[in-house]
């Protein structure tokens, strides 16, 4: 396993006094992909979004322990009293599971984060655009209608293109959540492809329902229990197709 | 053609939707005869002479003259400024209620605004009388019924109703975006002012449209603050006559004929300039879709 990238001790979370994740401990390698895997409702996006703060945009959200990430060569104590929130969720960028565009231009939804969040000259923006729409390789497809709605582009490329603006912002870990769950069979395919192009660039955590992606792509894989218990699978385990299923047949 | 959805009727669904349809009907149908009803009754107004001089600037009915233009006027200056006040003052309550403020202050202020809705116009008229009119009066001059006293009160009035418009927009909006903008880094205010704003701009004017419109419609503000003397106000310390406060004085004083066609004519303009609101409102939401 390469160095720790995310370290999580000892985290619960609830919301309304339900409990989803109870005392777990985990820790995430640099680089990845790293595979968190379960049933529904095991907790594997409310853990995912433990690591970025997100919960707490839901209400009666209730979070303990620590959730530290190495963020430029530092640790960051990502609910420490000083930790900006902001900051934080820019560095570690989201992609959710469905496409969620923001309401406007395909330009605009990479351009206006970069604008807002990081106070960007319009020139760097547009650089910062182009970059990032050739990394996830949609800027042949869609670099003649940057001012088309993004709601018009196909649900492959309305995901890449939330892939363009988290990148855009240069994150150093990126949490996907099914990043390919409600995409048909071409367009999951090109997310995974960008996914083993980015895992050297970036820390990936991805929730995934499909154990033969991560069968082919993980570096890492854990098993979310009902109760939030978390097992560690070994590589000869998640890179035996047999041996994964009856593993979480076990586990599940 | 199968109805909506491609369902096809059963005997089950025949009776709700005949009793649907039956209200729809009755509903339509009412609106059509106010409409025809108001047409009707103010039919003499509008033949020859009676024309010019209901759209004059004078009312002295016994003089025969039964200009309602002050009055269009005055419900014009009337819902405008009390729109001027409450317009700003709703989208202030609204964003800080939605980023701007503390979290914490959100749901009691919103909870505050929503009393303020099922508060009776009469008891903020009767506050006004008390406490409003005698400290215009002590501050500038006059008998403190005016324009402004009139519109201060009318502009408390819609306000939670421009609120409660404008909250709803932006939970809608927010809703849609919230997640996505605070996993890329804005922060609350940050979402507020370059987001939720922004996509929420029709969402505003047909605030502003509705606002107007219960604005333009109130009768006992105007009638119990702004001193309906039926002329043209040259300050906000002037009296002035709205339409809906004059029909109500006019039922209840007059009743030679042309005076009271002319009340048909001024109910008749309120229901255009309502009807006007909302066929707008429909145009804007229809190119929104």
């Amino acid at each position: 396993m390469n160095s720790c990238a995310i370290r999580i001790e000892d985290l619960s979370v609830a919301f309304g006094g339900r409990t989803v994740i109870d005392n777990l401990n985990l820790e995430i390698g640099q680089g990845g992909p790293t595979f968190l895997l379960g049933r529904s409702g095991s907790g594997k996006t409310t853990l995912l979004r433990a690591i970025n703060r997100l919960n707490e945009c839901f209400p009666g959200c209730v979070t303990r322990g620590q959730v530290s990430l190495q963020l430029g060569g530092d640790w960051v104590d990502a609910y420490a009293p000083g930790t900006v929130v902001e900051t934080l969720r820019r560095q570690a960028g989201m992609v959710f599971q469905s496409p969620n565009v923001l309401p406007l231009s395909v330009a605009r939804n990479v351009i206006l984060p970069l604008r807002t969040v990081l106070n960007l000259p319009a020139d760097e923006c547009e650089a910062r655009m182009e970059q990032a729409l050739r990394d996830v390789h949609l800027w042949n497809e869609v670099g003649d209608r940057l001012a088309a709605p993004a709601a018009s582009l196909s649900g492959g490329q309305q995901q890449r293109l939330c892939l363009a603006r988290a990148l855009a912002l240069r994150p150093e870990v990126l949490l996907l959540d099914e990043p390919t769950a409600s995409l048909d069979f071409k367009a999951a395919r090109q997310i995974e492809e960008l996914l083993v192009e980015l895992k050297t660039r970036y820390t990936l955590v991805v929730v995934s329902h499909s154990l033969s992606q991560a069968h082919r792509l993980a570096e890492q894989v854990f098993v979310l229990r009902d109760g939030g218990r978390v097992e560690r699978l070994e590589e000869e385990v998640f890179r035996d197709k047999e041996a994964l299923l009856a593993v979480m047949d076990e586990l599940v | 053609m199968t109805p909506a959805g491609g369902a096809v009727p059963t005997r089950d669904g025949a009776l709700p939707r005949s009793l649907l349809f039956a209200a729809a009907a009755v509903s339509a149908l009412a609106v059509v005869a106010v409409f025809a009803f108001l047409l009707w009754f103010s039919l003499p107004v509008f033949r020859g002479d009676a024309l010019a001089s209901l759209l004059s600037w004078r009312w002295q009915p016994l003089r025969g003259q039964f200009g309602i233009l002050p009055m269009l006027l005055g419900s014009f200056c009337l819902a405008s400024s009390a729109l001027l006040l409450a317009f700003p003052l709703a989208l202030g309550v609204c964003c800080f209620a939605h980023g701007a403020g503390p979290v914490r202050a959100a749901r009691p202020l919103l909870a505050a605004v929503r009393f303020m809705t099922s508060v009776p116009t009469v008891v903020y008229g009767l506050v006004s009388v008390f406490l409003l009119v005698p400290l215009i009066r002590d501050a500038f001059y006059g008998s403190g019924f005016s324009w402004l006293a009139a519109a201060l009160t009318l502009s408390v009035l819609v306000l939670p109703t421009i609120v409660l418009l404008v909250d709803a927009q932006f939970r809608q909006v927010q809703a849609e975006i919230g997640p996505s903008a605070a996993a890329l880094g804005f922060s609350p205010v940050q979402q507020l002012l370059r987001l939720t704003l922004p996509l929420s701009r029709r969402g505003l004017a047909a605030a502003l449209a509705l606002g107007f419109g219960r604005a333009v419609g109130d009768t006992l503000i105007p009638l119990m603050l702004a001193g309906n003397a039926a002329r043209v106000p040259h300050s906000l310390l002037d009296p002035l006559r709205t339409l809906t406060s004059h029909i109500a004085l006019v039922v209840a004083t007059d009743s030679q004929d042309l005076a009271y066609a002319s009340l048909f004519a001024s109910g008749l303009i309120l229901f255009v300039v309502t009807a006007f609101v909302h066929l707008l409102l429909r145009r804007w939401r229809g190119q929104a879709a």
